[in-house]
Parts: structure tokens; C-alpha cells; sequence
């Protein structure tokens, strides 16, 4: 990573956390999310339909475990799982990674977000 | 009357394989079944005046239990079986296995099939699968001499379902326990279930689901017209509520070494299934959260038998369906002596498949799966 490759969001201290911000990165739209504190950059397309995904609704990857045979499977949100999905269709990605959820082959590209001197970048190069 | 002077057409094809059939029907007499009954159930049945007031073992000639008549208005005949009027005897089984050219069978109760359309209570089912397993293993099945048998597991009884699966534990007869997906209320991956897989799981046992046509008439609605429109979608949706249900339920998750196969409801809905499940599993992930990968590819892990192919399809979609499907997860099935049974023949003679495959399919998937 080169200085070259950063491109500015905003300062950190205007980014509140839900805050979202899209920027253009080598040509390609990426929003720029905080969620819970951390930062996330995602490419704005859905892999699907080329949907808005970065304007979708964030949550946490549902899991479930199987506890013993006859019982109800045991449902629950994991805590450090955030994931966000397309508003068109539905379709959710890890927002870490990048992959879809019901199938992993399926990458969103992502992005690194850095900090520096109390401004929010993405990394262009970290695709 | 005409005869043909090939009494055995296509013989020399038929030689070619040997041929385990994963899927024959014993067309067990409610009367033989009966003597093996609990009471108060042979006591009822014996007096029920079945037979006498018209309520033939074929019951569906004239006043249908499903829409149609499985002898398509007399049209069907089977020279080696007394399908459909009278109940079968043991010597026929190998005279009707020589002439489709089978040389190993597994047997599957033909009355059961009907059983899921009794509604009215829990406890017939089960005293009738009892007795069964009781009466083909005493009178019917011959693992030495290659008749295997599959045993029905009333599953709507968990208890009795539980008791037959103790009782065929150590009876080499037995090689799987099945599953009539018809009338599976709630759908059989609902985890109620569960203590039956896990024990056919621990017991090695393959679950066949088979479809049925118990119902039929009223499968997801009334008002069907003819045979042709019920057979055709209710056989079909039998299964796929089944296959879909444990696909999204987890059961291949739950149990991973439990050998799960589908049979009669022939290869071709198989890649519209997966295709449209992994199309809504894309969008609705957290509804079946015990998934690993998507819900194809649990489909094709389980194993199908392949009657009624569907052979008058043109060769290239067929190819295609067998190549999403697998040729190690197909397993040939007759459905003899049922009116649209399929012989070897369906299999030897598909132009698509290599030899390896057509003895993959036609065997060998059924050998290592059954472990006969």
C-alpha cells in the first residue's frame, strides 16, 4: 500500500457508527460503512443482479446448532459475524470476507479501511 | 393366443450385467400378513369380511382409492406375478426377478404403499408393518438366495417405528428400513423424526424414502380428472416435500453417515429441485442454518433409484440430468411388478453411459450401499 492508493472518505470523528459513505475507487463505486466501531469497505454491486449492496441492511449471520437428536435445532445471532445484504433480493455477505453466505465460492470484493491522522480511507489496492 | 416367440426379449442384453434391483414389490396378501398380526388386530381383521363384502385386494379397479386403475383399463398383464388381483406366494419372486433379468432384489411391501392414506389413526399402520416384517421374514425372504428385504417403519408411531428397527437389528434380511414419503405429516424432516435416523445411522441401515400413492386423489388438491395428472405430480411431490424437507431441516448434517435414497419418481425433477432449492437458498440462507454447502449438493450425495426413467427424453437432456445427478448416486429400481415397472433395459441401453457406469448403476451402487 502507497499513499497513492488511499482514497479519502471522511474524519473519523464524523463518521458515527451506521454512518455510510460511497466512494469511487479505481472506478468502482464502494461504500464505506462503521459498523459497531469497525470499519468496512464493500464493493457497491451485488454479485446477484448488481443490486445496491452497500446500502442494504446490516445485521449478524444467523447460526444454528444441532444439540441432540428429537430437539429444536438451536438458533442464534453470531456476535462476530456482521453481515450485510442486498436490498433487491436478499443476498448476504460476510461483511469481513466478503462471501456470500450460502455459498462461499462467492466473493464480494472487499476492501481495507485505514485511519490515518484522523481521516477514513479505503485502500485501492487491497482488493 | 399369440405368443411371442422371444419369450425373453433383449435377452442377450440382460445377460451382459448382473442386476441388483433396488426397488421390487411383493404383492403380500393382507390375509398371510394378518396371521402374523397383534391382536386386537388379527381378531379384526379376520372378522371384517374382507374379501366377501368386495373389498378386493385390488381395490382400486372399479371405485378408486387414487385416481385411476393401475392396470391402465386393462391393459397391463404380468405373466410372472399375479398382479394386480391376487396375493403373491414366494416361488414367484425369482420367476418374476428371471424375467426382467435380476439376479438380486430388494423387496418393498406393496399394501404399506397405501397405508399413509389411513388418516383415522396411528395403530394400523404399525400393526400392519409388524406383522409384515414378521411374515416376509419367516415365509419370503431369502438373502441367500438374493431377496433382500426393506423394512416399512410407520414412522407416524416413533415407538412402534423404534420397536421394528430393534426387531431386524440382527436379521441379516433386512437391509434397510424405508420411509413411504406420501402422507408424511409433518414432513419427514421434521425433528420428530430424528431418533429414527439416528438409530438407522447406528444400525448401518439405509433410510429409503419411496413415494406413493396413497392420497393421491387430493395430494395438494382436489378435483383431478385422471390417473395421468395424479401420478404424475403426486409421485413427484412426494418425494421432493421430503427431499427438500430434510435437505433444509439439517437430517444429512444431524446424521452424517446415514445413506438416505429416493426411489420411483424417475431422474429428471432432480436438477429443476436442486437448481430452484440452491436458487432460494441464495437469498434465504438463515432458514436452514445447519447447511455446510447448498442444498444440491446434499441431493447429491443421496442416492435414487432410476424407475420410471423417463427414456423418451431426448438423449442430450437426459445425459445432462445424469451428469448433475451423478452415476454414483443412481441405483437401477424395477417397481415389478407395478404397472409402469422399468427392466434393465432402461439403463443398458441409455447411449450416453460408459460401461463402468451402466454396471455402477445397474450393481454396483446398490452392492456397496445395501452392503450385500
Amino acid at each position: 500500500m502507497s499513499d497513492a492508493d488511499l482514497i479519502e472518505v471522511k474524519s473519523e470523528v464524523e463518521f458515527e457508527d451506521g454512518d455510510r459513505e460511497l466512494v469511487d475507487v479505481n472506478g468502482a463505486e464502494v461504500g464505506v460503512l462503521r459498523v459497531d466501531g469497525e470499519f468496512h469497505a464493500v464493493r457497491n454491486r451485488c454479485l446477484h443482479d448488481c443490486g445496491p449492496i452497500a446500502e442494504g441492511a446490516v445485521g449478524k449471520k444467523l447460526v444454528g446448532e444441532f444439540v441432540e437428536p428429537g430437539k429444536r435445532v438451536e438458533k442464534d445471532y453470531d456476535d462476530d459475524e456482521p453481515i450485510i445484504s442486498c436490498p433487491w433480493h436478499g443476498w448476504s455477505y460476510d461483511l469481513e470476507t466478503g462471501e456470500q453466505l450460502a455459498d462461499d465460492d462467492i466473493v464480494l470484493p472487499t476492501y481495507d479501511v485505514v485511519v490515518e491522522d484522523g481521516v477514513v480511507y479505503v485502500d485501492g489496492s487491497s482488493s | 393366443m399369440l405368443r411371442s416367440d422371444e419369450s425373453q426379449p433383449r435377452q442377450e442384453t440382460l445377460d451382459q450385467y448382473y442386476v441388483i434391483d433396488g426397488d421390487c414389490h411383493y404383492m403380500e396378501s393382507f390375509h398371510d400378513v394378518a396371521e402374523y398380526m397383534e391382536e386386537p388386530w388379527k381378531t379384526k381383521f379376520e372378522n371384517s369380511n374382507f374379501d366377501e363384502k368386495g373389498a378386493k385386494q385390488n381395490l382400486s379397479s372399479f371405485f378408486p382409492f387414487s385416481t385411476g386403475d393401475r392396470q391402465a383399463h386393462g391393459k397391463i398383464e404380468r405373466e410372472h406375478s399375479s398382479y394386480p388381483d391376487d396375493p403373491e406366494t414366494p416361488e414367484r419372486i425369482r420367476e418374476g426377478m428371471e424375467s426382467i433379468g435380476v439376479d438380486e432384489t430388494l423387496l418393498i411391501s406393496h399394501l404399506i404403499l397405501a397405508g399413509a392414506g389411513t388418516t383415522a389413526d396411528d395403530d394400523r399402520q404399525s400393526a400392519f408393518a409388524k406383522a409384515y416384517v414378521e411374515y416376509m421374514r419367516e415365509e419370503v425372504l431369502d438373502p441367500d438366495d438374493g431377496i433382500h428385504g426393506l423394512a416399512p417403519i410407520p414412522y407416524g408411531d416413533l415407538e412402534a417405528s423404534m420397536e421394528i428397527l430393534d426387531r431386524i437389528e440382527d436379521e441379516e434380511a433386512y437391509v434397510g428400513a424405508c420411509f413411504v414419503t406420501a402422507g408424511a405429516t409433518p414432513p419427514l424432516g421434521n425433528r420428530k423424526y430424528d431418533p429414527l435416523y439416528e438409530r438407522c445411522e447406528e444400525l448401518d441401515l439405509p433410510a429409503v424414502f419411496h413415494t406413493g400413492g396413497a392420497g393421491l386423489d387430493e395430494y395438494v388438491r382436489a378435483g383431478y380428472q385422471e390417473m395421468i395428472e395424479t401420478h404424475t405430480l403426486g409421485f413427484l411431490e412426494s418425494n421432493m416435500s421430503q427431499i427438500v424437507s430434510l435437505v433444509c431441516q439439517g437430517v444429512p448434517e444431524k446424521f452424517p453417515d446415514l445413506d438416505i435414497v429416493f426411489m420411483e419418481s424417475g431422474i429428471t425433477y432432480l436438477p429443476g429441485l436442486m437448481t430452484r432449492l440452491d436458487e432460494e437458498y441464495l437469498k434465504r440462507p438463515e432458514e436452514a442454518p445447519l447447511l455446510e454447502k447448498k442444498p444440491g449438493e446434499y441431493i447429491t450425495d443421496f442416492y435414487y433409484g432410476t424407475q420410471p426413467l423417463e427414456i423418451s427424453a431426448e438423449a442430450e437432456y437426459l445425459e445432462k440430468c445424469f451428469d448433475m445427478v451423478g452415476t454414483d448416486s443412481l441405483m437401477y429400481a424395477s417397481d415389478y411388478p407395478h404397472w409402469d415397472y422399468g427392466r434393465p433395459t432402461t439403463v443398458a441401453d441409455l447411449p450416453f453411459l460408459s460401461e463402468g457406469e451402466k454396471k455402477q448403476i445397474l450393481s454396483e451402487n446398490a452392492k456397496e450401499m445395501f452392503d450385500l
